[in-house]
């Protein structure tokens, strides 16, 4: 790599991206086409339809960028393709399970998780997310017209502190009573009609814009030193509060929503890109310790037990197993049904013990998924990924490292990794402070948020309800991460594409244009 | 200001944590994987056998257990018993609710295709898609002389019966029966519901009937245990068959009462050499030894014949633990009574039927106990052997001379003592008739080796009722080796 500053005039890799992206396709349509070999011995009857429907749908995106952004990254496109293919083939596989072996299985007196996996549903929402990138795409391409009505990646630095008040909004929505719900013990969903939307997913991008665009104005002033302690400097008192506010606003997350997850992720955006646009090592330290020092406040508030329980479970699953109750004296009792007399349940059980009710079942089973998997996996469609609850949304991850091991999640893995980096690399080419902040932002956050939920199922943090990015099924986390892509696609572009001063040449600019 | 550097840490920091979820998702499927598989919490092991083409256990050139296709998808596969009732001490069950025992459990991950033995081939399988087949165990049982057992065994009591059946140059088992029995094939994965609520009535029913009598339930062996007796007192006063014991009337120590003998007259008089005392089985001269040689010796002499301790037969498959106590119930050191009546195999003396035929094995083979096994060789679905028994030498319980000695006594047991209706039928051994201190029911024994010229075979059956040991258990026990021998 050149120097960071000014990056060699880049060429276009369209060609590999095209490449690339076949080459996504042929790994997504084999998965389809081994769902149904595996399963009935022959081709399944919907691979016709999905081989043309993704073929065409990962087709347009790749025009538009190759149109309007012939100088971007060429691996992030099929980097989306691939894991949204790869999940749309699991959640294919789960569904099929819906009708047959999970039918047997009841018929047999084995129990089952109760949501269900809705392929049909996940490629309809898979098309509204690549219409969303495509649409992103053409709104944020380069134009000659009026500046002030130009849609980029830079232009939304204008409305910092708009797209901020509008994250919150976004952020307090689940609250609102009326359209605001639960599900599954965190209070991130609203409810409109027949959809359901977690708001937090675009939030969490807007609140990128916001961050960025806010630290770009005033790092200079938070990077100021006030004391000296050993090798930490410290900021002085007052350029303490946007961080204090920004914690506040994390613990009301928490509280309110119980939603551990979304506040680990809001923080430690923040943080990092406190860090990034100040340099100041001593934010990480007091991030750090103001998290620590809420999640131990969280702990001792007795209505916010299942914080507590949670960090309980993760520690030590077992005794939880189909339903446990943490006593006062940090004691766990089984209720699990077995122990239970006929007409009484776990959850009532334990409060008349006057203990906080937990089910670890979802976890362990998750993670003996895994186990199952071991390094090569059951291959597609033949292991019993469907035993664990939610195996097609927060589970996944084990799903897919039951039937493709090892082998499979560290390729989903790098995927990821190479994602971020391409991220990184984008923020560290862009030539704008805004720019650098914004891509770096938004490829931290997509790490992070792979970290907490994959850490989550694979049991190496405690266990929050977060989406795996691309993988899951639900339509909010799918249209928030497209627009994500077609954003990093976007800087990348403008961090390669030659200097500014290259677009005085004519015959340049001629071919970017008319072509 | 650059944001260069912050950027290239921050995003280090990206890919580490990256590298944290890689580092765990290996130690997770590449060294737990087995572990986890393995939880009990863990209920795919249950649900997921039933779906797999499990091996067969074999005896023989018959088929004990298979697995065969159900026709339905859950449970893919039924389990078949050929004759349960008669085989279930070895094969075990198989039960849809998690319960399994006997080979079913011990040699489980190779029957369902599981054991790392087997990985080599599954690789190959996964990536062809094949589903495994699991691997065939063939066991040392002889299923004609087995049938034979059950069968003679089921004729003789209305309570508990059992016959162990050892080659004394192997240690492998030929016979490991048991009485009464249970048909593992009704509580099969097919059988669903009604399968679980026989497991449970079985559970609970009168005698056992889930319990392997042969190897996991002790009875007190009376004379037969004169053997072990005799052994240790020989070893330790350096005597043969020819020496004169004291055969004259006991007074126990504690209670001033008379130990009595089976009957007056005879050897069991005064003085007599050991091999009449033995062969008339006089209650006096072994409960004086074990008086004589006091608690501690009795206690380590049997510990060489594996008293003691649970005797491993496969892995995850021990026999339960005989016992030859050094202290009274109570927890006082037995000095008293019952120290004289342990030398008689009574008090609080107990044994399994296989502990009793490795003291008959070790008369017959020159005082060599080979370890007893059930498994003779593990043969993948392709034949490749994956298994193969290597007999192994349990222990030297004692000198081939008093071994040597001692076989000439348990055959003057059947020439002159107190068998003598088992002439001619080509066995040798010690009687036993234990009280239970249930009413007049006994534990009858009989203990021995057979044939009599060079001996192969070293057996123990017990049959709960009451009478004599030589009519009822020396009957069962010739019926059973004509059987083996054949």
């Amino acid at each position: 790599m050149s120097s960071p500053s000014e990056p060699a005039p880049q060429t276009p890799r369209t060609g590999a991206s095209l490449t690339l992206l076949v080459f996504a396709m042929v790994v997504t349509l084999a998965a389809f086409a081994q769902v149904g070999l595996a399963r009935d011995g022959g081709l399944p009857k919907g691979l016709f339809f999905y081989s043309v429907a993704l073929p065409v749908l990962a087709g347009t995106a790749y025009y538009v960028v190759a149109r309007f952004t012939p100088y971007a990254d060429p691996v992030l496109l099929p980097l989306a393709v691939l894991l949204n293919g790869i999940g749309l083939a699991m959640i294919y596989r789960l569904d099929l399970d819906t009708s047959r072996t999970k039918i047997a299985a009841v018929a047999a007196g084995q129990k089952l998780a109760e949501d269900e996996a809705k392929a049909l549903t996940q490629l309809q929402w898979t098309f509204i997310g690549i219409a969303l990138f495509v649409i992103a795409m053409i709104m944020m391409r380069d134009t000659k017209g009026d500046q002030r009505f130009t849609l980029t990646p830079k232009t939304l630095q204008r409305s910092t502190y708009t797209l901020g008040a509008l994250a919150i909004l976004l952020l307090i929505l689940p609250i609102v009573p009326g359209i605001g719900g639960e599900v599954n013990g965190a209070r991130v969903w609203v409810f409109i009609g027949p959809f359901s939307v977690q708001p937090g997913e675009f939030a969490k991008l807007l609140l990128v814009v916001f961050f960025a665009g806010y630290l770009v104005n005033k790092r200079q002033a938070l990077s100021l030193v006030g004391k000296k302690i050993g090798f930490l400097s410290l900021p002085r008192a007052r350029d303490l509060m946007p961080i204090l506010v920004i914690w506040l606003i994390t613990l009301g997350v928490l509280f309110v929503q119980k939603d551990l997850g979304t506040a680990l992720l809001y923080f430690g955006l923040f943080v990092s890109m406190l860090y990034i646009a100040t340099q100041r090592i001593s934010w990480v330290f007091i991030g750090t310790g103001l998290l620590a020092l809420g999640i131990f406040v969280a702990t001792l508030i007795p209505f916010l037990g299942h914080v507590n329980q949670r960090i309980d479970i993760w520690q030590n699953p077992k005794p939880y197993f189909d339903g446990g109750c943490l006593l006062d004296s940090g004691k766990v009792v089984s209720v699990a049904p077995d122990t239970l007399k006929p007409g009484e349940n776990g959850f009532g059980k334990c409060l008349q013990l006057g203990g906080e009710y937990a089910d670890s079942a979802q976890l362990l089973k998750g993670i003996y998924a895994l186990g199952e998997g071991g390094v090569l996996g059951t291959g597609l469609g033949q292991g019993e990924p469907w035993r664990t609850p939610l195996s097609f949304s927060d589970f996944i991850f084990d799903s897919l490292g039951e039937e493709l091991g090892l082998t499979g999640l560290m390729a989903l893995l790098v995927c990821y990794a190479l994602i971020v980096q391409r991220g990184m690399k984008t923020a560290l080419a862009a030539r704008d402070p805004f720019l650098k902040l914004f891509a770096g932002g938004v490829s931290f956050v997509l790490a992070l948020q792979v970290f907490v939920i994959v850490g989550g199922v694979t049991r190496l943090i405690p266990l929050t309800g977060l989406t795996t990015p691309f993988l899951s099924q639900g339509g909010s986390s799918l249209m928030a991460n497209w627009i994500l892509i077609a954003l990093l696609i976007r800087m990348s572009h403008d961090a390669r594409k030659p200097p500014p001063q290259a677009i005085q040449d004519e015959g340049m600019t001629q071919v970017v244009m008319t072509r | 200001m650059d944001l260069d550097k912050p950027l290239r840490r921050v995003s280090i920091f990206a890919l580490l944590l990256i590298l944290a979820l890689m580092i765990n998702v290996n130690y997770i499927q590449g060294s737990e994987a087995e572990n986890l598989r393995n939880d009990k919490l863990n209920s795919r092991q249950y649900a997921d056998v039933f779906n797999r083409d499990r091996g067969s256990i074999i005896a023989g050139s018959e088929t004990l257990a298979s697995s065969k296709e159900s026709g339905k998808s859950n449970p893919k596969y039924q389990r078949d018993y050929k004759e349960g009732l008669i085989f279930s001490p070895v094969t075990g069950f198989f039960s849809s609710n998690g319960g399994q025992s006997g080979l079913e459990v011990a040699y489980s991950s190779l029957l369902d295709g599981q054991d790392k033995r087997l990985t080599a081939k599954r690789w190959f399988d996964s990536f062809i898609g094949k589903p495994t087949k699991g691997a065939n165990v063939v066991t040392t049982i002889d299923p004609r002389a087995q049938r034979a057992a059950y069968n003679a065994l089921k004729g003789t009591t209305d309570r508990r019966a059992a016959a162990v059946v050892m080659d004394i140059k192997t240690g492998a088992l030929k016979v490991v029966a048991s009485y009464p029995s249970f048909d593992p094939e009704r509580i099969a994965p097919q059988t669903g519901e009604k399968g679980s609520k026989e497991l449970q009535r079985l559970d609970k029913a009168d005698f056992k009937p889930l319990v392997n009598k042969a190897l996991n339930e002790t009875f007190p062996p009376g004379s037969s245990f004169k053997t072990v007796v005799a052994a240790i007192e020989m070893t330790e006063k350096g005597l043969n068959l020819n020496s004169t014991v004291r055969t004259d009337p006991l007074i126990l120590p504690e209670t001033g009462r008379r130990l009595p003998n089976s009957h007056e007259g005879g050897a069991c008089k005064q003085t007599a050499p050991l091999i009449s005392a033995f062969a008339e089985s006089c209650n006096t001269t072994f409960g004086r030894m074990a008086l004589d040689m006091k608690a501690a010796t009795l206690n380590s002499g049997a510990a060489k014949f594996g008293f003691g301790k649970k005797i491993p037969v496969e892995p995850d498959l021990l026999s339960a633990e005989s016992d030859v106590p050094t202290k009274e119930p109570t927890g006082q050191p037995l000095g008293g009574d019952n120290l004289g009546r342990s030398g008689i195999g009574q008090a609080n003396v107990r044994a399994t039927p296989l502990q009793m035929a490795m003291v008959a094995a070790a008369v017959a083979n020159k005082g060599k106990i080979m370890k007893p096994y059930l498994v003779d060789k593990v043969r993948a679905d392709d034949q490749s052997e994956l298994y193969s028994a290597n007999p192994q030498e349990f222990a030297q319980a004692m000198s081939s001379g008093v071994a040597d000695d001692l076989k000439q006594m348990m055959l003057a047991v059947v020439t002159t003592g107190t068998a003598t209706n088992l002439q001619g039928r080509n066995i040798a051994g010690k009687t036993g008739t234990a009280e239970t201190g249930i009413g007049s029911l006994n534990s009858r024994w009989f203990v021995g080796y057979s044939p009599v010229e060079s001996p192969r075979y070293a057996f123990a059956v017990v049959t709960e009722g009451p009478g004599s040991a030589a009519t009822n258990a020396g009957n069962l026990a010739a019926t059973i080796m004509s059987a083996v021998r054949r």
